[in-house]
């Protein structure tokens, strides 16, 4: 503990220059409390991103030991939509919050203890990474790709990096916001050297002029993207990458018939659906057709923060697996007409594989499925990532 | 320093938070054909540097030209609308720049943004300008000498 908090000797003064200098940063908003508070907010909406986050990904990616509920249907819906609702929305608190400290980058002397260097040291991977997320998952949902690492694992990574460094940084700064920040802060003046000074009076923005902006700010990105996700907001859906009502059939698509490289292999006559299972069984296009349809009112909801409400037609996924004498508790795989890529199959678990809702869609929104949405057959099935949710399948298989 | 139970928690949150921050690292730099290290840190850098050596200078000077350029009670205002206006084009720069999307998918990014940006930025000033007239109108009732003039 001694050796972290012993002060190192004070560096020669001459080299104090440049925005080193004392008062180089004349800015009233350079405050503490302002930093708080805005550091409170972020926490906030970094945390609510990172466990979202998570959820996202283990739902896509799950642990032996988690069985993924298929109820409530909106739960992906929310979970998403706040991934990345609030994610646009920290891009004013970030860059306020960023403004409200910048003259700490260079705070005289550079470093005074270890412990002090040490926390520096952290604040990089914490701005850093702050940083790179909001960057990275900007360009995502707009399938801007101009990095070359994969975005789904880069970005969950650099989630950890900047989670840790994040703690480690309230744990850093604690005692500034108990000192800053609620009633009797002055009472708890005596835990640090940093309190907010009386706001000097100035023409430009007050410090309650800039949290009222940020607000705003957030305010304005939420009200015209929220729109992608929320029922009833697509008016207002000015600046989202996606509309839930544009799209064949009313309904946005993530990958089409021509990217998966299935438009003839969908639109063979000879298609058939195999579903192997101890009776294993292939239906061909009209045996499918005619098969026991029922209905359902499910969301396409999409990693990409969108989510756009339809209906679907076509037999139930729990029928053709009981044609099959596929045991309630199996899982099966779905198998997509595509030769490649990552979401060629997906699995599909007994919670999901069960439930009266989960189609193997034939039909939407009243009429034939749409090549780009899975002509001739399509997995729908409720609380589930768009990504998993297979197009063009063709076959069903027990695991 | 005398141990607290403040300061153990304090302890306690920064051992965890190592601890992720390290497991983080480990996963960025072991996944290494989807992460591609360097160019992920080529990334992580060059967002610190370009935010703390080209957007905090050019924000500062912009400020500095509207100390010179806007009167006193309706700065605020324009610096407000400023913070807004630009937190707004950031947040959706890849739509209305044209970037990404798919040729063959016309459902990614479907929607005018320049058309758009254009609407809601113009919805912003114009509160922004509502707020600048209240302030106008406040200051001439102030210099005003009595509700007797019209």
């Amino acid at each position: 503990m001694r050796v972290l908090t012993r002060r190192f000797p004070h560096p020669p003064a001459f080299l104090r220059q440049g925005p080193l200098r004392e008062g180089a940063f004349p800015s009233r908003l350079h405050d503490p409390r302002v930093a708080a508070l805005l550091g409170i907010w972020l926490g906030i909406t970094f945390g609510v991103c990172f466990f979202t986050g998570l959820v996202s990904h283990f739902m896509q990616h799950p642990p032996s030991w988690l069985a993924w509920p298929a109820r409530p249907v909106w739960l992906y819906r929310v979970t998403q939509g706040l991934h990345v609702a609030t994610g646009l929305a920290s891009v004013p608190l970030l860059l306020a919050k960023l403004w409200t400290v910048y003259p700490r980058l260079w705070e005289w002397p550079p470093v005074r203890s270890a412990a002090h260097a040490l926390e520096r040291v952290t604040i990089v991977p914490l701005i850093a990474g702050a940083l790179f997320q909001l960057a990275t998952g900007i360009a995502n949902i707009a399938q801007w790709y101009r990095f070359r690492f994969f975005f789904t694992v880069t970005h969950y990574w650099v989630a950890w990096i900047t989670i840790g460094a994040l703690l480690i940084h309230i744990a850093a700064k604690l005692a500034v916001v108990q000192a800053n920040v609620g009633p009797g802060r002055a009472g708890r003046a005596h835990l640090t050297d940093r309190h907010s000074e009386p706001e000097p009076p100035g023409d430009g923005l007050s410090r309650r002029g800039l949290v009222v902006a940020v607000g705003t700010a957030a305010g304005v990105i939420t009200l015209t993207t929220a729109g992608q996700f929320v029922p009833g907001l697509a008016r207002l859906d000015l600046l989202a990458p996606r509309r839930p009502d544009l799209g064949p059939q009313r309904l946005p698509v993530n990958r089409t018939a021509a990217a998966a490289r299935v438009l003839a292999l969908a639109r063979d006559p000879a298609y058939q659906l195999e579903v192997v299972g101890p009776r294993p069984f292939t239906l061909s296009l009209g045996e499918l057709l005619a098969f026991d349809h029922h209905t359902s009112k499910l969301p396409i909801t999409c990693v990409e923060g969108w989510a756009a409400d339809a209906t679907w037609h076509g037999p139930r996924l729990r029928d053709l697996l009981d044609a099959a004498g596929v045991p309630p508790d199996a899982t099966v795989r779905v198998e997509s007409l595509e030769a490649r890529g990552g979401y060629r199959t997906s699995e599909v678990n007994p919670p999901h594989a069960r439930d009266p809702l989960t189609l193997l869609a034939t039909g939407l929104n009243g009429a034939e499925l749409d090549l780009d949405h899975g002509y001739p057959a399509r997995l729908i099935a409720p609380n589930r990532p768009g990504v998993l949710q297979t197009k063009w399948v063709h076959r069903v298989v027990m695991l | 320093m005398k141990t607290t139970p403040a300061l153990v928690l304090r302890g306690l949150l920064a051992a965890a938070g190592l601890a992720v921050l390290g497991y983080g690292i480990h996963g960025l730099l072991t996944m290494e054909r989807a992460t591609h290290p360097l160019q992920a840190a080529r990334w992580l850098i060059g967002g610190i540097l370009i935010h703390d050596l080209v957007a905090v200078p050019v924000t500062a000077v912009v400020g500095l030209l509207l100390t010179r350029l806007v009167r006193a009670p309706y700065r605020a205002v324009v610096q407000g609308a400023l913070l807004v206006s630009a937190a707004v084009a950031l947040a959706s720069l890849p739509l209305w720049r044209g970037y990404g999307g798919s040729p063959d998918n016309p459902t990614v990014n479907p929607l005018p943004y320049g058309r758009n940006l254009a609407i809601v930025l113009g919805a912003v000033w114009a509160g922004a300008a509502a707020l600048i007239a209240v302030r106008a109108a406040r200051a001439r009732r102030r210099l005003g000498s009595a509700p007797d003039t019209s």
